[in-house]
């Protein structure tokens, strides 16, 4: 009797430790955000038409952050992927222009806590731009890609208030690139010339803020509900290119709905789940 | 301190830009021949060329706009001005009418005849067809034929190796590119392909690098490849006529340069420029030439290129059911 009641005591008091050692233990999260769009969208490619199109977009966004370390939980670094598709037309209708691009950043981000709850984010992010954009009714340059690679200036202000026993997340984010290099074609080159003539002369820049300016902005909230965190919003962005003597733009105003949940990963033999995480592998 | 500074750098990427959009006409009468008129005078390449004084046909043209009633009549004057260019690579499109120059092909007799090539001297019913390519064997086996009809048809390897084949018999081959007006580049290079031995540059082509007449870039060659696979190496004749334009002109460009290759019938129509478009603000499009292109001397091939052998298809001949132009080019291959 003795003996059980012994090792009752040991097992007892060797899983209490484990627990502890659970609780004890930090591990970083991934906050994941996964965002659609829907967005009025304006493009002008001289390449293509002289006339600016416009119609509508949709986009897909998804964003993953997490601390560098469990101690430095002042600087964040991030992924984003974003996917959108649009359909525009010229002013008479008699034309179209439809575009397809994707956009894949990396980079890093200081939190200043300002106050307990207000933050302020301030880094910077790499990112690859590629587009495509096709014209209805055009003769031997029906396409012309957007190729370009950033080195762009992010800032984030983040504010949590209370509303109806809810605990809000205010964030409004905004991104500029600064520098780069981007694919813009000369005016009367075609892409027979360019691409299966091998002429590429004047056809990458360097890009900068006197030849490459914009703004891409978003204001959402976050709202918590019982087992999962909505985000809403507004996104706005105007970007403005210039090589070669051209001029391109494009500009999009619309609504943003998500969610945004945190994410734990545990794999390998270093980074093994505790055991009150259960799972499908098992 | 930090933070006002990032404050500032985004305030001042929220100035507006020094980056300038284009002024963009208003969609009125004026507004569109003015759109139409610097459209041609910034971007089409063969103003100096042909000596065309834009800017008095613009002094012209703009006193009839305001004469202008309605949409079809001031498409008349836009079209009619488009004209001036002589150029069948300059198109006006409205959701109505394409305006064209076809001068280039109707000022001159025709030289081919689709119901004599489908006779049974040449290809007649049981003709073959890969590719967009119809084709033969004719003058009893000893002459293979094919006619190409236009260069937007695409084709593979595939197709040319087994058509090759069936040719393996014959002491020489015909292509007819006789009212080919034209479509791909990428195919006039393809089909030249098969008969070079090496790859050969055989012409340039040349960019607008600004809006002056003659702002051009650096000419750049264009190659044609030599096949790896498929060679015709034996005797070989081009037939051409007024109507073979534009990818057409291209190719046979590229064949007066071939070894064995021998171009037979009338002058090509030309187009030498490679054709760009852009648009109006009402809309219509506007095609152009916008790209010259030059044969391997650096010699303008817009206004055509000359057979080696100058042959008219005789009306007697016709009559009888020869086609004058094919019949030269078997003797040629002996």
């Amino acid at each position: 009797m003795k003996k059980y009641t012994i090792l009752l005591l040991i097992s007892i008091i060797s899983s209490i430790s484990l627990a502890q050692n659970s609780i004890e233990q930090k591990h970083i999260l991934t906050t994941t955000d996964r965002v659609y769009g829907f967005s009025t969208l304006g493009i002008l490619d001289p390449y293509l038409s002289p006339i600016k199109y416009s119609g509508n977009m949709l986009n897909y966004q998804e964003e993953n952050s997490w601390f560098l370390s469990p101690e430095k939980i002042n600087i964040s670094m991030h992924n984003s992927l974003n996917l959108e598709t649009g359909f525009t037309l010229n002013p008479t209708s008699s034309n179209y222009l439809f575009y397809l691009g994707a956009n894949y950043g990396w980079g890093m981000s200081y939190h200043f806590r300002l106050q307990k709850n207000l933050q302020l984010l301030a880094g910077g992010l790499c990112n690859l731009d590629f587009g495509v954009k096709m014209i209805g009714r055009n003769v031997n340059n029906p396409v012309n890609i957007d190729l370009a690679t950033n080195l762009n200036l992010t800032g984030s202000l983040l504010y949590d208030f209370s509303l109806l026993k809810k605990t809000l997340r205010l964030k409004l984010s905004m991104q500029t690139p600064i520098l780069g290099c981007m694919f813009v074609p000369r005016e009367g080159a075609s892409y027979y010339e360019i691409f299966q003539l091998g002429n590429f002369t004047n056809t990458f820049h360097v890009s900068s803020l006197i030849n490459k300016r914009g703004l891409n902005s978003a204001l959402t909230v976050d709202v918590p509900f019982n087992r999962s965190v909505w985000r809403f919003g507004i996104k706005y962005m105007d970007l403005k290119y210039s090589a070669n003597d051209l001029v391109f733009q494009r500009d999009e105003f619309g609504l943003v709905i998500g969610t945004t949940f945190d994410v734990a990963t545990f794999a390998g033999k270093k980074n093994k789940a505790p055991k009150n995480f259960i799972s499908s592998n098992d | 301190m930090k933070k006002y500074s990032l404050i500032l750098l985004f305030a001042i990427i929220l100035l507006p830009s020094c980056m300038n959009e284009p002024v963009v006409e208003p969609n009125t009468y004026r507004g569109n021949f003015e759109s139409l008129w610097k459209i041609i005078d910034t971007r089409y390449c063969y103003l100096d060329y042909k000596n065309i004084n834009w800017d008095s046909i613009h002094a012209v043209y703009r006193t009839r706009v305001d004469t202008v009633k309605n949409e079809i009549s001031f498409f008349d004057l836009m079209g009619s001005m488009l004209g001036e260019l002589k150029d069948g690579h300059v198109n006006l499109y409205s959701d109505f009418n394409i305006s064209r120059y076809w001068n280039w092909y109707t000022d001159y007799p025709a030289n081919f005849s689709s119901d004599l090539i489908y006779t049974s001297r040449y290809l007649g019913d049981n003709y073959q067809i890969a590719g967009g390519f119809n084709y033969a064997k004719i003058n009893n086996g000893n002459v293979g034929y094919i006619y190409y009809g236009s260069f937007e048809n695409g084709f593979s390897d595939a197709n040319m190796s087994y058509i090759m084949n069936y040719f393996s018999s014959c002491r020489g081959l015909i292509i007819d590119v006789r009212n080919n007006d034209g479509g791909s580049l990428s195919n006039s290079s393809q089909l030249a392909s098969y008969f070079f031995k090496q790859e050969t540059i055989t012409g340039y082509i040349e960019h607008k690098t600004g809006d002056g007449h003659s702002d051009f870039s650096a000419p750049v060659a264009i190659k044609t490849p030599a096949s790896k696979n498929i060679q015709w190496q034996r005797p070989m004749v081009v037939l051409t006529n007024r109507m073979s334009f534009s990818a057409t002109n291209d190719f046979v460009n590229r064949m007066t340069q071939a070894p064995n290759s021998i171009i037979v019938g009338d002058k090509t129509g030309g187009g030498g420029g490679l054709p760009l478009s852009s648009e109006l603000p009402n809309g219509w499009m506007v095609r152009f030439s916008s790209s010259p292109m030059y044969n391997s001397a650096m010699q303008n091939i817009e206004w055509g290129i000359n057979p080696d052998y100058s042959v008219s298809l005789s009306a007697i001949d016709k009559a009888n059911g020869y086609d004058t132009i094919i019949e030269k080019a078997i003797t040629l291959t002996k």
